[in-house]
């Protein structure tokens, strides 16, 4: 069947973005993504960051319909208005060319903290496995730094020094993990927890259910159990 | 011979393709002192790599061809040792469910032996006991130094590091012409579609590393490679079955394999022959496939929501027919001065886990013929983290 995608589209040179529209047939199982993919069959100028297609990386999201997601997991028959589905890119980043975006602000602002990556798993798994250097199972956090949040924070779209709920939210996991303060140092300033106005658009909207907003709340109560609030 | 203190600027290199194979040469070129721009089409890690289940190989699975598993694990050490942040380092078994798999168990062991893997053999119930969502009817089960990595974070890894030595890398610029003069690449084309202007770039080299798109690329300088794209279905349910990565006891086969990374399982693969690794879609008979064989490992894979399917093309080497499981998964340097065009190589073939040492092979050719004195030291070297790239 066919849907129409409405995409969001700008270049260097264009002085106001302009909305394109593709039509692509495909089941409605098909992610917003594979839809893409054959939108840009057609049309090889086409912009758009993806890599797993299977929602661990975050390479891939957007706003799709109005809301934050990520295109590979998201699929053409829940989210389309009548067969429609607009993709437009994340907010709160620079545009980079038509649905990619600059995700360099929450990168250095994770950068500041050296963030961990990885925690216990749940489960036995691996006790004594050869080449197992760690007794307990392991894990990715499951932050995969998509930018979703960003995107759907109030604060991070209109100040622009705010480290942002991604980068806090690694901040705080990283003090879980490692007990390190001097390490999330940058996180207890003022564009770090303390600019959060706990709106909590950045846990709706993550798509692993990471809960940034949580966290920063966690951090923030540490932060206030422990004294010297800066 | 340009070596370190040398006054000349060293030689300038061009490699095709954002993924892990282009950005682990781009690292390894840079880091040998030449100056290196790698173009990608599409967003870094768009292509093939990007969507690979994330296996961290222990080789086990190639015992079929003892130098080919020996390499895989090698690296799986080094990638272990260079990127540990990277890496879920929780092991994986070999588990046999069928009397058939069982038959298959002392060829197995006997080929991790040769190939210098260290396996542990461990009693079903031990092995229920550390993955309770493996099947409680399994017959044998060998643990094996697996792992599962985080394959965008690994790429965008190797390009901090190869930025860290000066590489730069442009993403969506699709190289659309290889300018040969005089039998030596002399020049790329690039399509930029960020600013929609189309350049040339000069340079000394020209590095083919587009992966299942690499005989495209060797067209544009009108030399052939034997690279035949490959596609293999996964799918990734919503759930995460276990720790260690569950392969199933037997040859190479299609739906052998579940792996965990994060919040998600992913079972794979099918393994097919294609002309053209863009626009391909996933069979729906083996997506069921897929879930059947992998229930068959851990039954619960059968009752998960499937999150997502997907389809990634492998680099296989050689013009075999059929299926593509018996085309070799090693790798290959090509020099293609041998083509009648010098300064232009192409690294294919490989899988992620070998890709340090694919980039490694390609930089002793590349700095041999610039005359580059100096030695691959990635192996020893600590990736930078993938967050310092930005």
């Amino acid at each position: 069947m066919e849907w129409r995608l409405l995409v969001k589209r700008w270049k260097e040179g264009w002085g106001e973005p302009r909305y394109q529209e593709y039509v692509v047939d495909a089941d409605p199982d098909t992610s917003v993504l594979d839809a893409l993919e054959k939108a840009w069959l057609g049309d090889r100028s086409l912009v758009f960051e993806h890599a797993c297609h299977h929602g661990v990386c975050g390479a891939c999201g957007m706003v799709i319909n109005g809301a934050e997601r990520l295109a590979c997991i998201t699929r053409l028959g829940d989210v389309a208005v009548g067969r429609t589905v607009v993709v437009e890119p994340l907010r709160g980043f620079p545009v980079v060319s038509d649905l990619a975006v600059d995700k360099s602000r929450m990168f250095r602002a994770s950068a500041e903290v050296s963030p961990a990556t990885l925690e216990p798993a749940p489960g036995r798994g691996a006790e004594g496995i050869p080449g197992r250097a760690a007794v307990r199972p392991e894990k990715l956090l499951d932050c995969l730094e998509c930018g979703i949040c960003y995107s759907a924070c109030p604060i991070a779209r209109t100040m622009e020094n705010y480290m942002g709920p991604g980068a806090l939210a690694l901040a705080s996991k990283t003090l879980e993990l490692t007990g390190d303060w001097g390490r999330v140092a940058p996180a207890l300033e003022r564009r770090g927890v303390w600019s959060c106005h706990a709106a909590f658009e950045c846990s709706v909207r993550c798509p692993t259910g990471f809960d940034p907003g949580g966290l920063i709340m966690v951090l923030r109560g540490r932060a206030l159990r422990r004294g010297g609030v800066g | 011979m340009y070596a370190s203190g040398s006054l000349m600027p060293y030689p300038r290199v061009v490699v095709i393709g954002g993924g892990v194979t282009g950005a682990a040469a781009a690292y390894d070129l840079a880091q040998r002192g030449m100056r290196v721009t790698l173009l990608e089409r599409g967003s870094i890690g768009s292509g093939t790599s990007g969507r690979t289940h994330g296996l961290l190989h222990s080789g086990c699975r190639y015992v079929g061809d003892t130098e080919v598993a020996r390499e895989c694990y090698l690296e799986n050490m080094t990638l272990r040792r260079i990127a540990p942040f990277l890496v879920e380092k929780n092991g994986g078994l070999f588990v046999a469910v069928t009397e058939e798999d069982l038959g298959y168990l002392d060829e197995f062991l006997e080929g991790c032996g040769r190939a210098g893997i260290p396996v542990r053999q461990l009693d079903p119930r031990e092995a229920l006991r550390l993955e309770p969502e493996l099947n409680p009817g399994l017959k044998a089960a060998v643990a094996v130094p697996d792992g599962t990595f985080d394959p965008l974070k690994v790429i965008y890894s190797f390009l901090a590091s190869a930025r860290r030595y000066g590489a730069e890398a442009r993403p969506y610029s699709e190289v659309t012409g290889i300018e040969v003069r005089g039998g030596r690449a002399v020049a790329v084309e690039v399509y930029d579609k960020v600013s929609m202007r189309r350049y040339r770039l000069e340079t000394d080299f020209v590095v083919n590393a587009a992966g299942p798109w690499a005989a495209g690329v060797a067209a544009l300088a009108g030399v052939e490679v034997p690279v035949r794209p490959s596609p293999g279905v996964m799918v990734a349910f919503e759930g995460r079955l276990g720790n260690m990565v569950f392969n199933r006891l037997n040859p190479p086969s299609d739906g052998d394999i579940v792996i965990h990374q994060r919040g998600v399982s992913v079972a794979g693969t099918t393994s097919w022959l294609v002309d053209d690794p863009d626009g391909v879609e996933a069979p729906r008979s083996h997506v069921e496939l897929i879930v059947r064989r992998a229930a068959e490992m851990a039954p619960r894979a059968a009752e998960l929501p499937v999150r997502a399917v997907y389809v990634s093309s492998r680099p296989l080497l050689g013009a075999a027919g059929g299926s593509g499981r018996g085309v070799s998964r090693s790798f290959e340097v090509y020099d293609h001065e041998y083509d009648g065009v010098a300064g232009f190589a192409t690294v294919a073939g490989g899988k992620f886990t070998t890709a340090r040492l694919m980039a490694e092979k390609l930089g002793d050719l590349v700095s041999e013929k610039l005359g580059v004195d100096a030695a691959s030291r990635t192996a020893e070297e600590p990736l930078t983290p993938y967050w310092l790239y930005f």
